[in-house]
């Protein structure tokens, strides 16, 4: 009974030190110790900028290539290509954009943020941050964290940006089965800015645990590089689950009672 | 308790009479002097200037791994770190089991020992990386285990340490590495901060790579980077985790000579970890061997060197035969 027991039980006990080792690093942010630390805050923003916007938006563009070219063959089969706009902009703005950005970011930012600290931990450089005084998790993770709270919010936005024009190309470019003016009408119809506000808070969400995944099973590295490796190969498993899990919750919550949708009055 | 001048001797538990002379000259312990000692350090007594003998007690049923176990410490003045009996264990390992060590203020101690007995968990117990399970770890006086975590991060910074392969951040170049705990600690501006990272790159022979990355680097330039970073805070304590792994001898003898010539300059107490006993010849001014997670022997480096235990013999002059097996 106790060996059968004993699984479950790890699983709650790895489960209580995530949540404690988030708590922490989310309570360094909020209660602004990291602003000791804002200049490497800022240099991390930087480095979110410049390797992984791109990345993000090309995935986001695909995604809404996709959603545009999903929802004209689909409305056309039943015979209201005019509405292809209702697909892609609920496809872009409430489900797969938001999974394209964690996807990216889980693969480029999350997996990246494992290797880096974990590999400063077999090294010995998370010791050295400690023994001179200074908090290897505000210096290393808070300051991760706040930089992904002020860029990625920009980042998104500009993300669903993309989406949507890669959705009008689709639609209106390629299939070109309803006009511009058409295309907007419908599109712009079936989304206003609370779903923006929603979609949103759904990929900061996405994105705060992927980031605090990572810092978590990097700064807990161990096992020499296989270990880093191992580290960042079940951060991703992680990430993925969890994307999914937020993505249905809030789903559920935002739309779930109330579609917002301008049908039937 | 007896005290001597500067070199004592008491036959552990278990000891083989010692061989020959009497090293030194030194007048053996007496049996009721032993008898007399208090079996455990009081962690509430004074550490300066404390007796001559400390002794280690005797371990539960008396096994005969800490035969050569002697516990000797001989007086060496002031101590910096202090250990009181101090028990680590990972899992079902145990690696410091009842450790009693004193390091001594304004030299350069060595603590010795084969490899896996504990010499690394020492350092991280000193700068509070660690805590014991049981026992106590003084820091010129005061309890690393007990400080609360902002206590412990202002009492690091009387620490410098030379990891073992520098432990250099990767992101930074040379001069970002060194300047680093100047512009986390001070207010000082970016031109005093260019003067002391030069002056201390300079010491460490580094002066011309301010602009390389740590990855460009050979293994003992990282090392004389890492010393230059440990330096650059004029720490009270310094601590080299195994300075020698990777090097060559000549350029072990480089950096040994680099860090007796620091030390002179600077003072402090540097406390640096090895197995290497060319090294130990070479700088150290006191020496504690650690075996099985406790002290056999401690004392000023003369008086170890010839110690007439079995064991410190052994292992201070690579011996193949004695105590210490392949096991």
């Amino acid at each position: 009974m106790g060996a059968l027991l004993a699984t479950p039980r790890g699983w709650v006990e790895s489960l209580g030190t995530l949540v404690k080792f988030f708590g922490r690093v989310v309570g360094e942010v909020l209660g602004l110790r990291v602003l000791r630390f804002f200049g490497e805050a800022l240099r991390q923003a930087g480095i979110l900028i410049l390797s992984s916007a791109l990345v993000i938006w090309s995935l986001c563009f695909i995604i809404g290539l996709q959603c545009g070219i999903e929802g004209a063959y689909f409305n056309r089969s039943v015979g209201s290509p005019a509405y292809a706009g209702v697909f892609a902009a609920w496809c872009d703005l409430r489900e797969l954009i938001p999974y394209a950005f964690a996807y990216m970011m889980a693969a480029k930012v999350g997996t990246g943020i494992v290797a880096e600290l974990g590999s400063m931990r077999i090294s010995d450089e998370i010791d050295a941050l400690e023994v001179m005084g200074i908090s290897s998790m505000t210096f290393l993770c808070a300051t991760r964290l706040l930089a992904a709270w002020m860029v990625l919010p920009f980042v998104y936005i500009a993300g669903i940006g993309v989406g949507f024009l890669a959705s009008y190309i689709a639609v209106v470019q390629q299939i070109a089965e309803v006009s511009a003016g058409g295309f907007s009408l419908i599109f712009w119809m079936f989304q206003n800015p609370p779903d923006l506000l929603y979609s949103l808070i759904k990929a900061m969400s996405m994105a705060t645990i992927i980031v605090l995944v990572g810092c978590y099973y990097g700064y807990n590295a161990g096992g020499g590089p296989v270990g880093v490796g191992t580290a960042t190969a079940k951060s991703m498993v992680v990430n993925i689950v969890l994307v999914h899990l937020l993505g249905m919750l809030g789903t559920q919550v935002f739309w779930g009672a109330n579609p917002r949708a301008p049908i039937g009055g | 308790m007896t005290r001597f001048d500067d070199d004592v001797r008491a036959p552990g538990p278990g000891e083989p009479p010692a061989p020959g002379e009497d090293p030194g000259g030194v007048e053996p312990l007496r049996r009721e002097d032993i008898e007399a000692d208090p079996p455990a350090p009081d962690p509430s007594a004074p550490s300066a200037g404390a007796a001559a003998v400390t002794r280690e007690p005797a371990p539960a049923g008396g096994e005969d791994e800490f035969q050569w176990h002697t516990g000797r410490q001989h007086d060496s003045g002031k101590p910096a770190i202090e250990f009181i009996d101090v028990h680590k264990a990972f899992g079902r390992n145990r690696i410091l089991r009842g450790l009693n060590m004193s390091l001594p203020e304004g030299r350069i101690s060595m603590i010795l020992g084969p490899s896996g007995t504990g010499k690394s968990v020492c350092i991280k117990h000193m700068v509070g990386l660690l805590y014991p399970d049981e026992g106590d770890v003084l820091v010129h006086g005061e309890s690393v285990p007990s400080m609360a975590d902002d206590d412990l991060f202002e009492m690091r910074k009387k620490f410098g340490v030379l990891f073992q392969d520098g432990a250099l951040f990767g992101s930074m170049n040379l001069y970002d590495n060194v300047a680093f705990p100047l512009r986390q600690h001070t207010d000082k501006g970016e031109d005093e901060i260019g003067d002391i990272v030069n002056r201390r790159l300079s010491e460490v022979g580094l002066g011309d790579a301010n602009d390389k990355m740590p990855n460009e680097l050979s293994g003992g330039m990282r090392k004389r980077a890492g010393f230059a970073r440990a330096l650059v805070l004029d720490p009270d304590i310094v601590l080299f985790d195994e300075p020698d792994s990777g090097l060559d001898p000549v350029r072990t003898a480089l950096l040994c000579e680099l860090i007796q010539e620091i030390h002179d300059e600077n003072g402090g107490a540097y406390v640096v970890i090895t197995h290497d006993i060319a090294s130990a010849r070479r700088v150290a001014e006191h020496i504690s061997v650690l075996w099985r997670g406790r002290i056999v022997e401690s004392g000023p480096a003369q008086a170890l060197f010839n110690s007439d235990n079995p064991f410190v013999r052994q292992f201070l002059s690579a011996e193949v035969h004695g105590p210490l097996g392949m096991e």
